[in-house]
């Protein structure tokens, strides 16, 4: 029979690896969420130009421009712990996981920051 | 045990395997689609005067072949990657056979489709 996991086990709640899973597990859900719009925005492509431009309108509204600002942490967060996760299934990672999370976070952290930068000035320029 | 469809994980190391390979392609493959199509492209392009992203300026983006194919491997690549990754997560939580088989027919048929509308934007619009 199969076994069913808990959500998120409050007993693992003080290691660093299983917040890290739950929020890998979460911006992955969201992800999944962004690239089916996606496929289906950019599909309009294919129809005459005043589908796609008015769709586009409706996606620069700065509502939707601040929401990039949050895809672009998803999408970094999830990048750099997959990369975490790569390493550590395939490297021996899991004996220096930890300070691994933290300097892959640093730089998504800078990326993070350094892409926001660019989008807010975007959006008030 | 008899071997069900949806009891992969007597068969899921090769889904293993197969949800790390992608996991590599995509992290390059997204540095290639940001400097490809943020960095380099300067300007969102105009609408009515007012700048806005443009169908004239996003077709220009997809007329490359080199960055069509990108795309296609990017598609794949999502598409497989998303897949996988929210079966592992319906794994974890529905215990019930019925509903595993329900999910996973639709999780194939939605995955498909959307291979299906993404490889026809990308031959009609690249054409």
């Amino acid at each position: 029979m199969y076994k069913k996991t808990k959500f998120f086990d409050l007993n693992y709640y003080k290691f660093l690896g299983s917040w890290a899973w739950i929020l890998h597990r979460l911006t992955g859900l969201a992800l999944i969420f962004y690239l089916s719009l996606h496929v289906w925005v950019i599909s309009t492509l294919a129809g005459d130009n005043g589908q796609f431009n008015e769709i586009m309108k409706f996606l620069g509204s700065p509502l939707f421009k601040y929401l990039e600002i949050g895809l672009w942490f998803v999408i970094l967060f999830h990048a750099f712990n997959g990369i975490r996760v790569v390493i550590v299934d395939f490297f021996k990672g899991s004996l220096y996981h930890k300070s691994l999370f933290w300097i892959l976070m640093i730089i998504a952290f800078v990326l993070w920051v350094w892409g926001s930068y660019i989008m807010v000035t975007h959006i008030i320029g | 045990m008899k071997k069900g469809l949806t009891e992969t994980s007597k068969t899921g190391a090769i889904a293993w395997l197969l949800q790390r390979i992608t996991a590599v392609i995509l992290f390059v493959l997204l540095i290639v689609h940001y400097i490809g199509y943020h960095m380099l492209s300067k300007g969102v392009g105009k609408v009515d005067g007012a700048e806005q992203i443009s169908y004239e300026k996003v077709k220009a983006l997809m007329s490359s072949p080199f960055f069509n194919l990108i795309q296609f491997l990017f598609l794949i690549s999502a598409l497989y990657h998303g897949v996988n990754g929210l079966w592992t997560v319906i794994e974890d939580y529905v215990s019930n056979k019925g509903w595993r088989l329900f999910l996973y027919s639709l999780l194939v048929v939605v995955g498909i489709s959307l291979l299906f509308v993404g490889t026809m934007t990308i031959l009609k619009v690249g054409a």
